[in-house]
């Protein structure tokens, strides 16, 4: 008969990949049924309970004790397995030359000239200043850096020349190098500034899959484009690729920026730039543009359409290669769909989107929001459509895994799939869903199989379903490229494998599970035109 | 007096472009605070880094930083 149990540590910390990494050691232990440690944060609690491990212990613990929770075989195996647990954490770090200090880091490596923080943001103005006093340019990866700080500290950086990429900035590329959550893209003439970390990613592996490559990529943090901080860093990202010699074309990623600071922003590529531009206010408007600098100057409403005018603008010759490569015409979207809408049922009426990446799920949002109508949220485009409960959906809805609600005190979804798989299973045994889209971003920073880690998931998904007699179609985008550590070409295979119908783009997935739930009677001209207006440029 | 001040500025900006296309162009040297697998993946990629293993500042109870600051 198996046990559940566990052991509380009192002010004991781990970071959450830490713990992840602790978890999975602890799931392949002899005897063990099911494992986590986890920070006792109450969304850890939430998740424990949905895997059958909130003990009464774990139910009391706080924020700042961790909690070894575990079910195994047999008594005796639960004792055994939490001493080898205990082990586990008392070993040091991995990294071969990890210091416990910032200076003696400096001491060491004195000529630094890029710094990753990735702590508690209450810690990390801190932690930034003196990296700035030294000269050293910031990725700040933390969430939940005061507004305050976030501008002084950027404000220090621009006074010194610097770069603080971040708060928030999940993702940037230096020097063909992955920073943080990153694919491995070619290098190329194509500089990128972003507000937007998954935004970032397809942008460049979609360029990159089409024979193109990227220069630069600054993430500056969603932040950035707020009135408070004004686009320091976005402006000063244009600024630095401006004068880079090896980029030719910057385009610019971003959720809709604060009203005034795209004013600015624009302003700026307008009257100080010289390049080419891409923007692309995902979920924004566009300004009007005099005929004088419309060659110079595309804007585009989603990233698909981003990535291929970025294409377009430095190689037409190239730019006809993506458009077989990661598009798709209208007409090949209505085979798609016609192939699944006949297998649908009659209550089968609502997509559920489960997404690990935030701009994408927020652009799968702007584009349904003009096509169905009323998209339910963790994170909505309008507060009214906010779920009740985070944990279920309502109608039609698409979920961003990667918010606070989810991953307090949690590793992000790109790299831990729990949350999600629960949510699968939950999603195939309602009768009314007729379609699941996910994300799989690959890159740096992610899951080492994004696809595998699901694979047993979406089969009991399809399972659920069929048991309960509805087939189960299952739409996936998988953000990656081949020279990605978990090799874009075989996450794609390992999907169709398992049914799954794999779209090129982010924007291509939305268009068809639009498709779907209008059961392909969508008509030609409405097609045609919701196509040319997310997919091409303004 | 109004001449030497524009000077000076146009100087100080160059010096600033200078530094941003330094980073550009030089391999890079990365400190990683935080998340070691960042610096894992540094390391995969080949990139110069060292890893600072990073804890949150002890909280001391007011009663012990009352005595603490009291002795030191």
């Amino acid at each position: 008969m198996s046990v559940t149990r566990s052991v509380i540590r009192k002010n004991f910390y781990r970071d959450s990949i830490q713990l992840l990494k602790i978890s999975e050691e602890a799931k392949k232990l002899p005897g063990v049924l099911d494992a986590a440690v986890v920070m006792g944060t109450e969304t850890n609690k939430e998740i424990l309970e949905k895997l059958g491990l909130l003990t009464r212990e774990a139910r009391v613990s706080s924020e700042n004790d961790m909690v070894i929770s575990l079910r195994a075989e047999s008594e005796e195996a639960s004792v055994d397995v939490m001493k080898k647990i205990e082990e586990i954490l008392m070993k040091p770090p991995a990294a071969e030359r990890a210091f416990y200090s910032l200076d003696a880091a400096l001491e060491a490596m004195p000529d630094a000239n890029l710094a990753i923080v990735s702590i508690p943001g209450e810690h990390a103005r801190e932690v930034v200043l003196p990296l700035l006093e030294r000269g050293v340019n910031v990725h700040l990866f933390s969430d939940h850096v005061p507004v305050a700080d976030e501008l002084e500290l950027k404000k220090i950086a621009r006074e010194k020349g610097l770069l603080v990429m971040g708060p928030g900035a999940g993702t940037s590329i230096i020097n063909n190098v992955a920073v943080a959550f990153a694919d491995v893209v070619n290098r190329g003439p194509i500089g990128i500034v972003a507000a937007a970390g998954t935004g970032l990613q397809e942008v460049s592996v979609l360029v990159s899959q089409a024979g193109l490559g990227v220069s630069q990529a600054i993430g500056v943090g969603g932040g950035d484009v707020k009135k408070a901080v004004g686009g320091i860093m976005t402006l000063d990202g244009i600024k630095a690729l401006e004068a880079d010699p090896e980029t030719r074309i910057v385009t610019l990623v971003s959720k809709p920026p604060d009203t005034q600071v795209q004013a600015a922003i624009m302003d700026y590529i307008k009257t100080k730039c010289k390049k080419g531009y891409v923007t692309c206010f995902v979920g924004g408007e566009t300004i009007p543009i005099g005929k004088d600098l419309k060659k110079r100057i595309r804007q585009t409403r989603t990233l698909h359409a981003a990535a291929l005018e970025s294409i377009r603008a430095v190689d037409e010759v190239k730019y006809k290669k993506a458009m077989r490569v990661i598009s798709l015409e209208p007409d090949a979207l209505r085979r798609m769909a016609d192939k699944t809408c006949g297998k649908l049922g009659k209550g089968q009426r609502y997509l559920r989107g489960l997404y690990t990446g935030g701009t994408l799920a927020y652009e799968t949002m702007i584009l349904l929001k003009e096509t169905i109508g009323d998209i339910y949220s963790n994170a909505p485009l309008d507060k009214k459509l906010i779920l009740a409960d985070p944990y279920k959906s309502f109608q039609n809805t698409v979920v961003d895994l990667g918010e606070e609600e989810y991953t307090k005190g949690r590793a992000h979804p790109m790299m831990d799939p729990t949350v999600r798989r629960i949510r699968l299973i939950g999603e195939a045994s309602d009768p009314e869903v007729a379609l699941i889209a996910m994300d799989f971003v690959l890159g740096y920073g992610s899951h080492a199989d994004p696809v595998g880690a699901h694979a047993e998931a979406i089969q009991n998904a399809q399972k659920t379903a069929g048991e309960d007699g509805r087939y189960l179609p299952i739409l996936a985008h998988v953000c990656g490229t081949d020279k990605d550590p978990q090799n874009l070409a075989s996450q794609v295979e390992r999907l169709e494998r398992l049914g799954a119908m794999v779209l090129p783009t982010n924007a291509l997935m939305a268009l068809l599970a639009w498709i779907i739930v209008e059961r392909g009677e969508v008509k030609d001209s409405t097609l045609d035109q919701a196509y040319d207006r997310y997919l091409a440029a303004v | 007096m109004k001449k030497r001040k524009a000077v000076k500025k146009k100087g100080k900006k160059s010096l600033k472009e200078a530094k941003a296309s330094k980073l550009f162009g030089s391999p890079l040297k990365v400190i990683n605070i935080g998340l070691d697998v960042f610096y894992q993946a540094l390391k995969e990629q080949g990139a110069e880094a060292v890893q600072v293993s990073w804890k949150p500042p002890v909280k001391l109870e007011k009663e012990y930083k009352n005595i603490l600051d009291k002795i030191l």
